[in-house]
């Protein structure tokens, strides 16, 4: 707004100083006179203004109208009763303000702190607040807590940013470290394995396959790469993994929904995982097909080969392995098991465990 | 007559492997490794079917099914991929692939599959039958019933899929004749293509918002 004002030379009375402001403000000239000439009672503090005004106006040196205004400031709160040593007080927090603002700009959180500036302002404060005298009691604190908020604002809004900033890259760098601390204990252990095994190819695929199925488990699904199973189907999945590791099979798990894992539940996988390692030693295939369906009333494993199959009668009474592992396993969970076989028509094993209604 | 095939997949290596399993089972016409080459490929070689990756670097599969399904009713779509995703694969099933297998399928069953797509049949791997199974689980039916519910017998038909049983098993053990197996798994595509359970809807919401 200032910036418009320019003296009025055709109504000018001493300098047009007054017209030119009451024409850009769009009052009576008369008026602004009044309160120039209320100001010049104040001290002198107007016309020490009208000067630094006009001065500013007329293009003369900016610092001779700053430092006019300034000490017309100091005038008036003189004249409205404040001691001198709060104005003496006033004036050194505006200077350092003012060199605060000199030296950046400092209302930008980027700016360079001004020490100097701080330096003057707290001098300003402790002279203030020495003062003492009833007048100041109100003014000082506010005046105190504004020039701070002005020069230590930016600072300390700048310190929150880099603070911020800081987090961020910290988040960051430890969610690297994270994934690579996973794809170590994964992912380059089995490609060391790998080659190891270069000369076995069935060791070999087995291995990429279950470095496939964990990854996979861990980019699309919600399991933690290489971390304890916490669900029917992730335990399967690990299960399967395994069998495939030990006896070089292919297993394809199938699955519609999912259960989360308790003592029947993880009874329930053991007997999978035998009724595939049986599958995988004795059916003389390399696939075994697994499908686990949970439904509201019970969940359902079915390990499928379509190899050798066999009699039952003809397994050994010492084979603890279908008896005792799947079987009796089964039973003690509450659940039980059906074995579909005969010789050429291949295997399969029905695990059956009913849900809990909870 | 052997199917004439044009497989998209961007990986190389893989298409090589492809190429060399099925051997002289299928006339491998052309492949690429993109959306933006297939789908003028495919429109210019009109193959019998098409062998597509779910994933490739510039879109999804269903993407080129979208693309080239108008212009080319003919072509059949079978999906192939790593992807264990369920919502990728729905998405593929129901922007129209006639099945889904798994790239560790081997090359007879692959060739099998390629083969049943291109005479109309439908491919279910017992992954998708079990994504399929998980999807139609049972639950408020808020559209059509007779869309979005499967049978009894085409659940039935659907789990011993999952199990891993072939047709002619699954015929057999539910003393049903192998064709009609095959128009309850064809049922089971159709009501998947065009069921608006909101399971669908929202896998398919999902793979696009990916």
């Amino acid at each position: 707004m200032l910036r418009t004002y320019a003296p009025s030379s055709d109504e000018k009375v001493i300098a047009g100083v007054c017209a030119g402001i009451a024409r850009t403000l769009g009052v009576d000239a008369t008026l602004i006179r009044l309160v120039f000439a209320l100001l010049a009672l104040a001290g002198g503090a107007g016309i020490l203004l009208y000067l630094g005004l006009w001065a500013w106006a007329s293009g003369k040196r900016v610092w001779v109208a700053a430092v006019l205004a300034f000490v017309a400031g100091m005038a008036l709160l003189g004249a409205v009763g404040l001691s001198d040593r709060a104005v003496i007080g006033i004036a050194v927090i505006a200077g350092g303000l003012a060199l605060a603002w000199r030296q950046g700009g400092s209302f930008h959180p980027e700016a360079p702190l001004s020490y100097g500036g701080i330096a003057l302002a707290a001098v300003g404060a402790v002279v203030l607040l020495s003062g003492g005298g009833t007048s100041t009691a109100v003014l000082a604190p506010g005046a105190v807590a504004g020039a701070l908020l002005l020069i230590g604002g930016p600072w300390v809004w700048r310190l929150a940013l880099e603070r911020d900033a800081e987090r961020t890259g910290r988040i960051r760098s430890e969610e690297r470290s994270d994934v690579a601390a996973r794809v170590h204990d994964s992912v380059l252990q089995t490609l060391a394995l790998i080659q190891r095994h270069a000369h076995d190819p069935r060791r070999v695929a087995a291995l990429a396959r279950r470095q496939e199925r964990e990854l996979r488990g861990w980019l699309y699904g919600d399991q933690p790469l290489g971390d304890d199973t916490v669900s029917l189907v992730a335990a399967l999945e690990e299960a399967a993994g395994d069998v495939e590791e030990l006896h070089g099979v292919r297993v394809e798990l199938a699955s519609a929904g999912d259960s989360p894992l308790d003592t029947s539940v993880s009874a329930l996988v053991l007997a999978a995982r035998e009724a595939m390692t049986n599958a995988a030693k004795f059916a003389g295939v390399e696939e075994i097909d697994v499908y686990a369906e949970v439904t509201d009333d019970e969940i359902g494993v079915f390990v499928r080969d379509r190899g050798a199959g066999f009699h039952r009668s003809a397994v050994p009474d010492d084979r603890r392995g279908i008896a005792e592992s799947i079987e009796g396993r089964m039973e003690r969970a509450g659940g039980r098991a059906k074995i579909v076989t005969s010789p050429g028509t291949g295997t399969e094993v029905e695990l059956h465990l009913p849900r809990r209604t909870s | 007559m052997k199917p004439r095939v044009v497989l998209v997949d961007d990986h190389d290596l893989f298409l090589a492997g492809v190429r060399a399993e099925l051997g002289d089972a299928v006339e491998v016409v052309g492949q690429a490794g993109s959306v933006a080459d297939a789908v003028p490929l495919i429109g210019e070689l009109d193959p019998d079917v098409v062998l597509l990756d779910v994933h490739l670097p510039d879109g999804s599969g269903d993407a080129i099914i979208n693309a080239v399904a108008p212009e080319r009713p003919g072509v059949k779509f079978l999906a192939l991929s790593v992807s264990d995703a369920a919502e990728d694969v729905i998405a593929v099933i129901r922007a129209g692939a006639r099945g889904y297998v798994t790239k560790t399928i081997s090359g007879p069953e692959l060739a099998a599959a390629i083969e049943r797509v291109a005479t109309g049949d439908a491919v279910f791997s017992p992954r998708l039958a079990g994504f399929v199974l998980d999807a139609f689980r049972a639950g408020e039916v808020v559209g059509n019933a007779e869309l979005d519910e499967l049978t009894p017998r085409e659940r039935e038909v659907l789990q011993l899929i999952a199990r891993g049983y072939m047709y002619k098993e699954i015929a057999a053990r539910l003393h049903l004749s192998v064709k009609t197996v095959e128009s309850h798994v064809s049922n089971v595509l159709r009501k998947l293509q065009l069921s608006t359970r909101h399971e669908l809807a929202r896998w398919a919401t999902q793979h696009r918002l990916v």
